[in-house]
C-alpha cells in the first residue's frame, strides 16, 4: 500500500494561486473556503522590501493531532496515508480545528469568509452548506468528498477521489504521463510552473523520495511532532524559515 | 434530618427573573439558529472557532465541579461546620452542569448525533471524551447523591461512597476539560502540564462564590439565617474562600507575567488582553473580593465580583487561546478580531437563568436547607 506525500519546491513556486482555484473548482469548495490556499508575506523595507508566498495544504500528518483529538473517530487515517473524515460521524465540535497546527479546516455553518455570499444564491437548503450549479462528479459522506453538509467540518483529502483509484504499486502520480494524470490531485496537475509532486513516501525509488533525499525536503512546524507528509523543497534550510513568526518584525 | 430555618430571601423574585431570561434567551437564540444556523455566532474557519458558548460551557462545568468541592468539605471530609451548605451546592452543581451543557449542545453541528456516535466510536486519545464521560457519570452519581440525602440518608456506607464517587469525578472532569486546552501545543497560549490544576483551582473559586451567592439569596440577610448557617458564613467559610482566592490571583498574576515575558509566537495575545480594560476590571474584582472575604464585609458583594471575574478569566482563556493567528500573512491581522454575536450572548443569559431559575426551583420544592439531624 502506497502512503502518498507531496513535495512543493518553493523555489519553483510562483504563488498564482493556480492551485488554490483547482481545488476550489475540484471540490465545491466556496469561495475563501478552498482546501488550500497560498500565504502572502511583505517583510522588510525600502529599498530591500521582500515579497514571500508559501503554499499550504493540508499536511496530511504520519500522527495527526486533529485525528487524536476527534472524539467520535470522524477524523481518520486511511491505510494509503490520508486524513479523511466522516460526515456521517462528525459532530461539528470543531476540537480538530483548535488542534490542527495549521489552520486548515474548514466548519460550514458560519459566516461567509468571502463576500457576497454566494450560499445564499445558491442556497444548499441546510442539508449542504451550498448548491453549485456545477457539482463534482462525486459525493461519498464517510470519506468527507463532495459538497460539505450542514454542521460539519471538512478539509483536503488529497483529492481522495482520484488518487485512490489510481494503478496499485504507482510510485509518482505524475502529471505529465497521459496515463495517470486523471489520477492525479487537481492542486498537482494544474501548477503551472510544475512546483508540485505527488508520490509514494514509502517507495524509495520515488521522484518525491529522491527530491526529499537530493534537496534536503522538510516539514512544516515539525516541532509539533505530527510529522506532515508534505514537504518542501526550500533551496535554503528549513521550510519554517520559509514562513515568518507571526510575531516577526513588522513590514 | 434538621431543617432548618426556611429560606426567606428573594427565592421567588429570582426565580421569576430566571424564567424571563429563560424565556426570552431561549426565543432569540432559537429563532436566530433557525433562522441562520450557526453563521449567527461570530465564530469563524479563519478565526475565533470556540466563542462565548464554549466560554459558556467551561465557566459553568468548573463551577459545578467547584460547588461539588464545597459540598465534599462536610459529606467527605468530614468538617460538620459545613454541612449546612451541603445539599445546596450538590443541588447547584448539577443545576451548573446542565446549563453548560445547554450552551455547549447548542454551540455543536448536530449535538443528537454525539448521542450515539461517541459511544459507537470512542476515541480514547481525545481529552474531550472522557472530559464529557466523566461530567456524564458525575451527573448520575451527583443525583443519586442528591436522592440520597433527600430523604435523609447524609452518612450510610452507601451515600459516602456515592458522594466520594462523584467528587472523584467532578475533579477528573475538571482536570480533563484543563487537559484539553493544556494538550494544545500547538496553542501556547493554553498550552501547559499544569493547566488542569489551574482549572481546578479556578473551579473552587467559582464553586465557593456561587454557594456564598445563593446562601445570601436563600435567607436575605445574615440576621435572617439559621445560627449555624450564620456561624459558617461569618467563620470559617470566607477564610477558606480567600486563602484560595488569594493562591487563585498569585497563580493568575505569574501566568499573566510569563505569558507578557516570553516572545514565543502566540503569547503576543497578552499584550492585548493586558491592554483590555477588562483585565484590570478582573484585578479589581479579585482583589476587592479577596479584601471584603478577609475583613468578612458583604460577602454576597464578593460572591459575585468573584463569579464575574471569573466569568471575564474564562473569556480570556478560550478565547485568548485563538486570538493569535497560526500563520502570519498579507491579509492576516496581528489579532484575531472577535467580539460574540447577540446569539452567543443569549447563549450566556440562558445558561445563567437556567441555574438561577434550577436553584431557586430547587429551594421552593426540595428543602436545599437540610442538614444531618444533630448537626
Amino acid at each position: 500500500m502506497a502512503k502518498w506525500g507531496m513535495v512543493i519546491d518553493l523555489e519553483k513556486c510562483t504563488g498564482c494561486q493556480a492551485c488554490s482555484t483547482a481545488c476550489q473548482m475540484e471540490n465545491n469548495r466556496l469561495p475563501g473556503e478552498n482546501y488550500q490556499d497560498v500565504l502572502y508575506y511583505t517583510e522588510g523595507k525600502q529599498p530591500t522590501p521582500q515579497l514571500k508566498w508559501f503554499p499550504r495544504p493540508c499536511m496530511q500528518c504520519e500522527e495527526p493531532s486533529c485525528m487524536h483529538v476527534c472524539p467520535t473517530r470522524a477524523t481518520y487515517k486511511t491505510e494509503d496515508g490520508v486524513v479523511l473524515i466522516d460526515w456521517n460521524k462528525c459532530i461539528g465540535c470543531k476540537y480538530c480545528m483548535i488542534a490542527c497546527p495549521y489552520g486548515v479546516r474548514f466548519y460550514t455553518d458560519e459566516k461567509p469568509l468571502v463576500e457576497p455570499n454566494v450560499k445564499a444564491v445558491f442556497n444548499g437548503d441546510r442539508k449542504l452548506s451550498w448548491n453549485p450549479p456545477y457539482k463534482g462528479p462525486q459525493q461519498d459522506a464517510a470519506k468527507g468528498i463532495g459538497i460539505q453538509p450542514d454542521g460539519v467540518v471538512s478539509k483536503c483529502t488529497f483529492c481522495y477521489h482520484k488518487i485512490s483509484k489510481a494503478p496499485k504499486g504507482t510510485p509518482d502520480l505524475d502529471p505529465a504521463n497521459p496515463e495517470l494524470v486523471e489520477y492525479v490531485p487537481a492542486c498537482v496537475r494544474t501548477c503551472a510552473p510544475g512546483a508540485r509532486y505527488f508520490g509514494d513516501l514509502d517507495n524509495p525509488n520515488s521522484q518525491v523520495n529522491r527530491l526529499i533525499s537530493d534537496k534536503q525536503g522538510t516539514r512544516l512546524l515539525d516541532h509539533t511532532g505530527n510529522k506532515p507528509q508534505v514537504y518542501y523543497l526550500t533551496g535554503a534550510g528549513a521550510a519554517g524559515s520559509a514562513v515568518p513568526g507571526t510575531r516577526a518584525a513588522k513590514a | 434530618m434538621t431543617i432548618q430555618a426556611q429560606a426567606n430571601g428573594p427565592v421567588t423574585p429570582v426565580m421569576m427573573a430566571g424564567l424571563a431570561g429563560l424565556v426570552v434567551s431561549l426565543a432569540i437564540a432559537f429563532s436566530n439558529l433557525m433562522a441562520d444556523g450557526h453563521a449567527a455566532f461570530n465564530t469563524g474557519s479563519d478565526g475565533v472557532i470556540w466563542g462565548l458558548p464554549v466560554v459558556n460551557y467551561v465557566f459553568f462545568a468548573l463551577a459545578s465541579t467547584g460547588l461539588t468541592l464545597v459540598a465534599s468539605v462536610a459529606m467527605t471530609f468530614g468538617s460538620q461546620a459545613w454541612y449546612p451548605l451541603a445539599k445546596r451546592c450538590v443541588w447547584l452543581s448539577l443545576v451548573t452542569l446542565v446549563a453548560g451543557f445547554a450552551s455547549l449542545a447548542l454551540e455543536l453541528g448536530h449535538p443528537f448525533r454525539m448521542l450515539w456516535a461517541i459511544p459507537l466510536n470512542f476515541q480514547p486519545t481525545s481529552p474531550l471524551n472522557w472530559m464529557g464521560l466523566f461530567y456524564a457519570v458525575f451527573l448520575v452519581l451527583g443525583i443519586l447523591k442528591f436522592v440520597r440525602i433527600h430523604v435523609g440518608d447524609w452518612n450510610s456506607p452507601a451515600s459516602k461512597q456515592i458522594g466520594l464517587a462523584a467528587l472523584v469525578t467532578e475533579l477528573l472532569a475538571g482536570g480533563m476539560l484543563g487537559m484539553a486546552f493544556g494538550a494544545m501545543a500547538m496553542r501556547p497560549m493554553w498550552y501547559g502540564t499544569l493547566v488542569p490544576l489551574y482549572f481546578v483551582l479556578t473551579a473552587a473559586c467559582t464553586g465557593g462564590a456561587f454557594a456564598l451567592l445563593v446562601t445570601y439569596l436563600a435567607y436575605g440577610k445574615d440576621a435572617a439565617m439559621p445560627d449555624k448557617v450564620r456561624s459558617l458564613i461569618r467563620g470559617p467559610l470566607p477564610m477558606a474562600f480567600a486563602a484560595l482566592l488569594g493562591l487563585t490571583i498569585l497563580v493568575i498574576g505569574y501566568r499573566t507575567l510569563i505569558g507578557l515575558w516570553s516572545n514565543a509566537d502566540g503569547l503576543q495575545v497578552w499584550d492585548h488582553i493586558v491592554a483590555s480594560p477588562w483585565f484590570w476590571l478582573e484585578a479589581a474584582l479579585l482583589v476587592g473580593a479577596f479584601y471584603l472575604l478577609l475583613e468578612k464585609k458583604a460577602l454576597a458583594a464578593a460572591a459575585l465580583m468573584v463569579i464575574a471575574a471569573f466569568f471575564i478569566d474564562r473569556y480570556f482563556f478560550v478565547v485568548g487561546g485563538q486570538l493569535a493567528p497560526l500563520f502570519k500573512g498579507a491579509w492576516v491581522p496581528e489579532l484575531i478580531p472577535y467580539s460574540p454575536s447577540m446569539t452567543e450572548w443569549m447563549l450566556t443569559l440562558l445558561a445563567f437563568s437556567i441555574v438561577f431559575f434550577g436553584w431557586a426551583l430547587g429551594e421552593k420544592m426540595l428543602k436545599l436547607e437540610a442538614a444531618p439531624q444533630g448537626d
